[in-house]
């Protein structure tokens, strides 16, 4: 029986993508706005199209306005739409974006130190549902439950001291800058946003006991899980502060301790050196200054306004870098992208490009003598694990 | 036993080394791991081009922003944390004022008002990348059409950056409420997707239950008892012109759903204390059975393509959902966690049904895939019911009842993640809400 | 005479209850109260045995059920003979019987729940010698509770099946 209804599964399955695939392909029966994810629709309308996109429609000003309940006070709004587009046609043509004159890549002076950000962006408050609360159950422990945080990444951060500004990236606090001429901005110490490792939902949080009186159903067990099993809440462990602790989820302790280990060796070999002057060959990088690397990156890579479909594309991104670990940001470009399609590619790409651009702004920590080794990189995005978070 | 672990793995760090040595061409490696948080965007108001424009060019940057970080992927950077100040849509952007304030996004725009009518204006730039997403764009309609401009923008915007279809630019019919549940008044409302510009439809003299917008967006069927029993009405929006869909007598109908094509109705039918799933051909009448059994079958929604039917049936004992093709037959269940499913609907992607579950005295907004599998419960209350997908499958809507004597029902809003659960803002108390497709 | 002052009570409880008037599902009879405090049988109060207030109070106008349920109870049933035999009796009047479910329970189901109870019920007068076409049924799901707790306290009472007597087409 058991296996019959896997075999259900399957096909229903199976007739299920063959659905969505039909759909997407024929989408424009069905929905005659240009289907999802058709981004290059989007950005390659033409002026009549977006001219006759809008027309204006006859509704109250505001939201505090309330149309009257006297039905009859509606007009049709059809009518004013088709002869809409008549006036519309004469509408000058949309004007095409004249490139900025002066878009040059940042300098160097900007790159080495951004300007603290005077975002105010005090610790994320939680984004606590409102109306019904649940109640953490005593027996669950507070820490096995993780509290919903808007920021979900690979570590676990805990809550910002209240001084610090929450960046992308730690940053030590200085007074001034020592070697520059121009006096920088104090900057205060800014501390990673905290997050979660995972998403909470209000579904996957510990329920209040059952409002439903006893006897109505079978007595229920004092303490409740969350009850599907996919959404059960995986214990967390509590965001530590000082050592960043590895995803319980996805790493293993033992590996990381060994990267971070690894790491650790080089990078205190580093300090040794002094960094020369592009050394134009040398010894590859060692595998922590690798995942140093990928580490950065991941920080910044933030797949959090990425389509569904972008969750599914892997894109293959290259990058040429500078002596002082930035990169060249002309340079970026996608070589190759693999399960979505090309508009998915294209969006999954440019959250790429924000990352490296975005936590290379100040130079990834990347050993000078072997800029030979780094002088061209190639990222590949894989989003499969961020899909479940 | 860790320390054999750990030695082991340093035995292939070592192996991995000697291999990077070999290896020629760039740097390679993977990045699987990532941050989820919401992108920050900058939207400077948009700049006024004419005397009699600054209102709305105020209004509708606002609209937009809301917009965007209502969806809960992006956050707005305060207009008190900007460097620079655009004063000039067509002038070269200042990229480096906004990377200092950390704007991923940054939106431009201007309006211009003539009289009655309204053009907007916008352009949408990577600031980190230094370069402009996609090409300006430019909207005209008339002044009372301005928060639609506003979400075209928007729309815009968002598309450009996640890759998810459109929905700022649609409508949500639902059922306005007021009073205690022992005298609850209903009526038909609809109103913007973000709560904006409510207009009822029928008053509160009777029960009015479930609007379903159709496929065009211009019409909804409804439920209503105002012959004394549950009929199902189509209303006109343009028009506000309802005529009843003919039931026999000594029946009810109610639960009913638009075809994609729009031409035919399923809905159940109860006769005899027996509930069914029929479908009707709207221009003739024709109706035609498409479940026979001693159990209740309901709540059906047609798949995108209409060639098959979610609904729910408690033919096994408790409420669970089946799919069957949209001529009938054998249906095929796809439910088999924990709890009663109920009130299934059809992604409009075709890839997802979501339900309303009821588990252990709670109820859950949640979300399968088309085979039962991936369950995602996305909320718990006391009672949450009723989803209703928007245009790009990415967001859903429901009403949630609060407990006791002095409950209420508000429509509440969750994107398919889970995340970014709120209330959605209307004048009365919501039940029932249908989202539009996105408008023309 | 008496019949025309029932009837014409009858009728104005009618006008008064459009559905939406939430006496109409309230426990108490609508238009009862009236006539309270008078000596004697009087005409339409609950002490007339052909009123529609005797008919509430005295032989039961309601039959509760189980969660999920709609079979009818031993209790239930006695309650249906009791309108079984008033309906026998006073036979110009007809009967609409309205299912109702409580407020667990999602929209749709609640409104086909409403309708099997309804139906159980109707099933049961018939079965006792009421003639069909005298007894209609309606279901209102969850939407019109009587009780409006969120305990079982009130459950109990919401999930039930109600008899409301219209007077016949010709009186």
């Amino acid at each position: 029986m058991r296996r019959n209804d896997l075999h259900i599964g399957h096909y229903v399955s199976g007739a299920g993508h063959l659905t969505v695939i039909g759909w997407l392909l024929l989408g424009n029966i069905f929905t005659s706005e240009p289907p999802p994810f058709e981004m290059t629709e989007v950005s390659v309308i033409s002026s009549t199209d977006f001219d006759a996109l809008v027309a204006g429609q006859q509704s109250p000003d505001t939201a505090t306005e309330v149309a009257q309940p006297a039905a009859p006070e509606v007009t049709p709004d059809q009518p004013e739409v088709t002869a809409e587009p008549d006036t519309q046609i004469e509408q000058p043509a949309p004007v095409q974006a004249d490139p900025p004159a002066d878009d040059a890549p940042p300098d160097v002076t900007e790159l080495a130190l951004p300007p603290q950000t005077e975002v105010t962006d005090t610790p994320p408050v939680l984004d606590e549902p409102v109306g019904d609360q649940a109640v953490l159950v005593p027996e669950i422990a507070p820490q096995a439950a993780p509290r919903p945080v808007e920021r979900v990444a690979p570590e676990p951060v805990a809550q910002p001291e209240p001084e610090a500004t929450p960046d992308p990236v730690e940053q030590e606090a200085v007074t001034q800058d020592e070697t520059g001429d121009t006096p920088q901005e104090t900057q205060e110490a800014t501390a990673p946003e905290e997050a979660t490792t995972e998403i909470v939902t209000e579904a996957t949080k510990a329920p209040a006991a059952s409002p439903r009186p006893p006897g109505r159903r079978p007595a229920a067990p004092p303490v409740q899980a969350a009850e599907a099993p996919q959404t059960a809440p995986e214990p967390t462990p509590q965001p530590a502060a000082e050592a960043p602790q590895a995803d319980p989820a996805v790493n293993n302790d033992d590996i990381m301790a060994a990267l971070e280990a690894a790491q650790d060796a080089t990078e205190g070999a580093q300090a040794d050196t002094p960094a020369p002057a592009a050394a134009p060959s040398g010894p590859p990088l060692s595998a922590g200054e690798k995942e140093s690397l990928r580490v950065a990156v991941s920080n910044c890579w933030n797949v959090g306004s990425l389509s569904s479909e972008a969750l599914r594309t892997t894109v293959v991104v290259a990058v040429n870098m500078a002596q002082d670990g930035t990169p060249i940001i002309g340079s970026i470009q996608m070589i190759g992208s693999e399960g979505g399609s090309s508009a998915a590619a294209k969006q999954a790409f440019e959250a790429a490009r924000r990352a490296i651009i975005l936590c290379g702004s100040k130079g990834y920590q990347l050993p000078a003598e072997k800029y030979s080794q780094w002088q061209e990189i190639e990222m590949t995005f894989n989003p499969e694990k961020m899909r479940v978070k | 036993m860790k320390l054999r672990f750990l030695s082991l793995f340093l035995v292939l760090v070592c192996a991995l080394s000697g291999a990077v040595q070999a290896q020629q061409g760039p740097l390679r490696i993977e990045i699987t791991e990532g941050v989820i948080e919401p992108l920050p965007f900058a939207v400077p108001s948009f700049q006024p081009e004419s005397a009699e424009s600054g209102q709305l060019a105020g209004d509708i940057s606002r609209v937009v922003s809301e917009d965007l970080t209502g969806t809960g992927l992006f956050r707005e950077v305060p207009a008190s944390a900007f460097i620079s100040t655009v004063s000039d849509f067509n002038a070269p952007v200042q990229y480096a004022d906004w990377k200092a304030i950390n704007a991923q996004a940054l939106i431009t725009g201007a309006v211009n008002v003539q009289g009655n009518s309204v053009n907007v204006k916008f352009r949408l730039y990577d600031v980190f990348s230094g370069a402009e997403l996609g090409d300006g764009l430019q909207f005209s309609g008339t002044t009372e059409g301005w928060r639609r401009m506003a979400h075209k923008v928007a729309d815009a915007v968002y598309s450009r950056i996640t890759g998810e279809g459109a929905y700022f630019d649609s409508r949500v019919a639902y059922v306005s409420e007021t009073g205690p549940k022992d005298a609850r008044q209903k009526r038909l409302a609809i109103m913007d997707y973000d709560g904006a510009n409510v207009q009822y439809l029928t008053d509160s003299g009777s029960i009015v239950l479930a609007p379903r917008f159709s496929p065009s967006g211009d019409r909804v069927l409804y439920t209503s008892y105002e012959s004394g029993f549950p009929r199902i009405y189509v209303l006109d929006i343009g028009s506000v012109q309802r005529r009843v869909l003919e039931s026999a007598e000594g029946t009810m109908s109610f639960a009913p759903r638009f075809s994609p094509s729009g031409q035919t109705v399923v809905y159940s039918l109860t006769q005899g204390g027996n509930t069914d799933i029929y479908t009707m051909d709207i221009a003739s009448g024709q109706s035609v059975r498409l479940t026979n059994t001693p159990s209740i079958e309901t709540a059906p929604s047609y798949s995108p393509d209409g060639s098959r039917i979610v609904f729910e049936s408690d033919r096994s004992g408790t409420q669970q959902l089946y799919i069957m093709s949209a001529t009938g037959g054998e249906p095929t269940r796809i439910s088999f966690g924990e709890g009663r499913y109920g009130t299934p609907v059809w992604s409009p992607r075709g890839d997802l049904v979501a339900f309303t579950k009821q588990n252990k005295g709670r109820f859950h907004i949640g979300v399968m895939r088309l085979d039962g599998s991936e369950e995602r419960l996305l909320t718990a209350s006391f009672l949450d019911e009723g989803p209703t997908w928007a245009p790009n499958g990415r967001v859903i809507m429901f009403a949630r009842e609060t407990q006791g004597a002095g409950g209420s029902s508000t429509l509440y809003s969750v994107d398919i993640s889970g995340r970014n659960l709120r209330p959605v803002r209307t004048p009365e108390g919501g039940s029932d809400p249908s989202w539009s497709p996105l408008q023309k | 005479m008496n019949r025309f002052l029932t009837s014409g009570i009858l009728i104005a409880a009618l006008a008064m209850g459009a559905c939406t008037n939430p006496d109409r599902f309230g426990a108490d009879g609508a238009g009862a109260g009236a006539n309270a405090g008078a000596t004697g049988v009087v005409p339409g109060s609950a002490n007339d045995p052909t009123s529609t207030a005797y008919f509430q109070q005295s032989i039961g106008d309601r039959v509760l059920f189980e969660v999920d349920q709609s079979n009818l109870t031993a209790i239930g049933r006695a309650t249906l003979d009791g309108q079984a035999q008033w309906l026998m009796t006073n036979s110009d009047y007809q009967a609409v019987i309205e299912g109702h479910a409580d407020e667990q329970g999602t929209r749709e189901y609640n409104l086909a729940l409403g309708a099997r109870r309804a139906n159980a019920a109707q099933e049961y007068l018939i079965s006792k010698g009421v003639p069909a076409g005298r007894l209609r049924v309606v279901s209102y799901g969850k939407e019109r509770p009587i009780e409006i707790c969120s305990e079982e306290a009130c459950y109990a009472k919401n999930r039930r099946a109600v008899t409301v007597l219209a007077g016949g087409l010709t009186s």
